[in-house]
């Protein structure tokens, strides 16, 4: 065999070019069902029926246990009425808000400053302390302080979330830039990368699937506090809304109420997914 | 051209004493040739390439490109690293642009000589794709294209074709030798593969470890045949190549009363 000096011919004799992986093509690949869609949306219904026969056949009295029917009544009764000083949407858009703005400060103070204690040691010195520390306690721990020295309003809550989101997302973007592969780096500078280009074109992007990743664990712990804080002090919110229901053992508003709760974290983890489609299509390819 | 004068690198190891990684090594390397540094595991070679890109600070001795002092990583030598270093967010195309976007060039300009270069290393059909998408040979071609996109003085490749399976590699080696035909660039090449070294060296110098060391060095043009032909097979079974190849391995796997083979 003898090939020119031109390596055009070199490459495309020898190397046959490797199929693209996202083709939609090969339809076995959807006719064969590869996700857990059908199986989980079978299970649902299968605990909805379970729900429904354990009412219908008298297992737990309807004070523990409220139909399916039943909640769907209260769930059109509060939507409409209210309950507990205000409908459910209400109710709904005073949860959700809190946990959008809590998120937005956690986003907007801990990418920059996780972004900084990963470049900076004296920054990671310094901050990772008191940062480690408040993380450690359990949100509820501290929300009486909080209270004590922000009152019972708004703020006392919305610091409360700031800080279980804050931290997440500072100390992901942290790691997110103390992995930044090496080789990675100095392939960078011996392209001549100035350290902003550096910055900007290497570090931010390589650290953003980290920093996605916090921000889902944010959203959890944010989840979490928002609807444990509204139990305890709130005069809206679906978690005040549960609380109020519990008084008076209306159980079926307690079940509206979760019901809600779980949809709202239903949406953000799927919103997560999008955002992390939308962003790192490349997060485990490499 | 690139001199090296006298180059030591010595690190502390975990026991508190020194290891000499480099060990006041001299080497040029002159435009228009490949210079393959060939050696066991730990004799240096890979701290030599890393002192010349500018990684890692010199004990002592110095290196000077066309005598300017290096102290750090720079666009005037463009490295082909053994791992995918390539960027997963940015098209083929937009990786071997990244230098040029370095420098400042517009967009539009930078798309276009890298699509020169991609159309070089044999890539052009591939130029949006992401690089997860292509296979490991691909993307190290995308590596070489890259690295030569900002014109550097000299190429530095760290056993970039280490991982290659050996067809993909005689394949990737074949590109090295036209791109250097065609282009006249220096560069320096690191392989622990004696056959590879004497098929692309145009000066093999063999290095040994503790401390690392120079230790031999031969001139060799097989390489010129091999850019010409793209034909691997009678360069392999010539009795100067085999020749040269014995006398390189013996140098390697020196008697175990020098001590460097336990």
């Amino acid at each position: 065999m003898t090939l020119a000096a031109d390596p055009r011919t070199v490459f495309t004799h020898v190397q046959p070019a490797p199929k693209p992986r996202r083709q939609p093509a090969n339809p076995t690949s959807r006719s064969v069902p590869s996700g857990t869609l059908l199986i989980s949306t079978i299970t649902l219904l299968a605990l909805l029926a379970l729900w429904f026969a354990a009412t219908q056949l008298g297992w737990a009295s309807p004070l523990f246990l409220p139909s399916p029917a039943e909640v769907l009544t209260q769930f059109q009764a509060v939507a409409v009425d209210g309950y507990a000083d205000g409908t459910l949407l209400q109710h709904t858009l005073s949860s959700l808000g809190r946990i959008l703005v809590a998120l937005g400060v956690g986003v907007v103070l801990g990418v920059p400053i996780g972004l900084l204690m990963g470049l900076n040691r004296w920054v990671r010195g310094t901050l990772s302390v008191p940062i480690g520390l408040y993380w450690g306690l359990p949100p509820l721990a501290y929300l009486p302080l909080l209270i004590i020295w922000l009152g019972i309003g708004e703020s006392s809550k919305i610091v409360l979330l700031s800080l279980s989101t804050f931290a997440p997302i500072c100390f992901s973007a942290q790691a997110g830039v103390r992995s930044v592969p090496a080789e990675r780096v100095n392939a960078a500078l011996s392209l001549g990368a100035t350290r902003l280009q550096l910055f900007t074109n290497i570090i931010l992007p390589s650290a953003l699937p980290e920093i996605l990743t916090g921000l889902r664990i944010a959203v959890a712990a944010g989840l979490s506090c928002l609807v444990a804080a509204e139990l305890i002090a709130a005069r809206s919110g679906l978690g005040y809304m549960i609380m109020s229901a519990a008084n008076f053992l209306s159980t079926d508003v307690v079940f509206v109420g979760l019901i809600l709760i779980a949809a709202l974290a239903f949406l953000f983890a799927t919103g997560m997914r999008w955002l992390e489609r939308k962003l790192v299509p490349w997060k485990g390819k490499i | 051209m690139l001199q090296i004068r006298d180059a030591s690198v010595t690190f502390p190891a975990s026991d508190g004493s020194a290891v000499h990684a480099l060990d006041h090594v001299s080497l040029d390397i002159a435009p228009d040739s490949i210079v393959v540094a060939v050696g066991a595991s730990g004799c240096g070679k890979s701290t030599l390439l890393n002192a010349i890109a500018g990684f890692l600070p010199l004990t002592a001795g110095s290196i000077t490109l066309d005598g300017e002092e290096i102290d750090r990583p720079g666009g005037d030598r463009g490295v082909v690293f053994q791992k995918d270093t390539l960027l997963p967010w940015a098209s083929v195309v937009d990786n071997v642009a990244l230098g040029l976007k370095f420098a400042g060039v517009s967009k539009t300009a930078r798309r276009e000589r890298a699509r020169e270069l991609l159309d070089l290393v044999g890539l052009a059909d591939f130029a949006d794709k992401p690089p997860y998408e292509l296979s490991g040979g691909m993307r190290q071609r995308v590596g070489l294209a890259r690295a030569l996109a900002t014109d550097p003085k000299i190429l530095l490749m760290d056993e970039p074709f280490g991982a290659l399976d050996s067809l993909t590699r005689e394949t990737m080696q074949q590109l090295l030798a036209s791109v250097w035909a065609r282009t006249g660039k220096q560069v320096l090449f690191i392989t622990h593969s004696i056959e590879e070294a004497l098929t692309l060296g145009t000066t093999v110098v063999v290095m040994s470890p503790r401390p690392g060391r120079i230790v031999a060095r031969f001139e060799a043009s097989f390489v010129r045949e091999f850019a010409e032909t793209g034909d691997i097979g009678p360069i392999l079974s010539d009795p100067r190549f085999i020749e040269l190849r014995e006398e390189i391995r013996a140098l390697i796997h020196r008697p175990a009363g020098k001590g460097t083979l336990q």
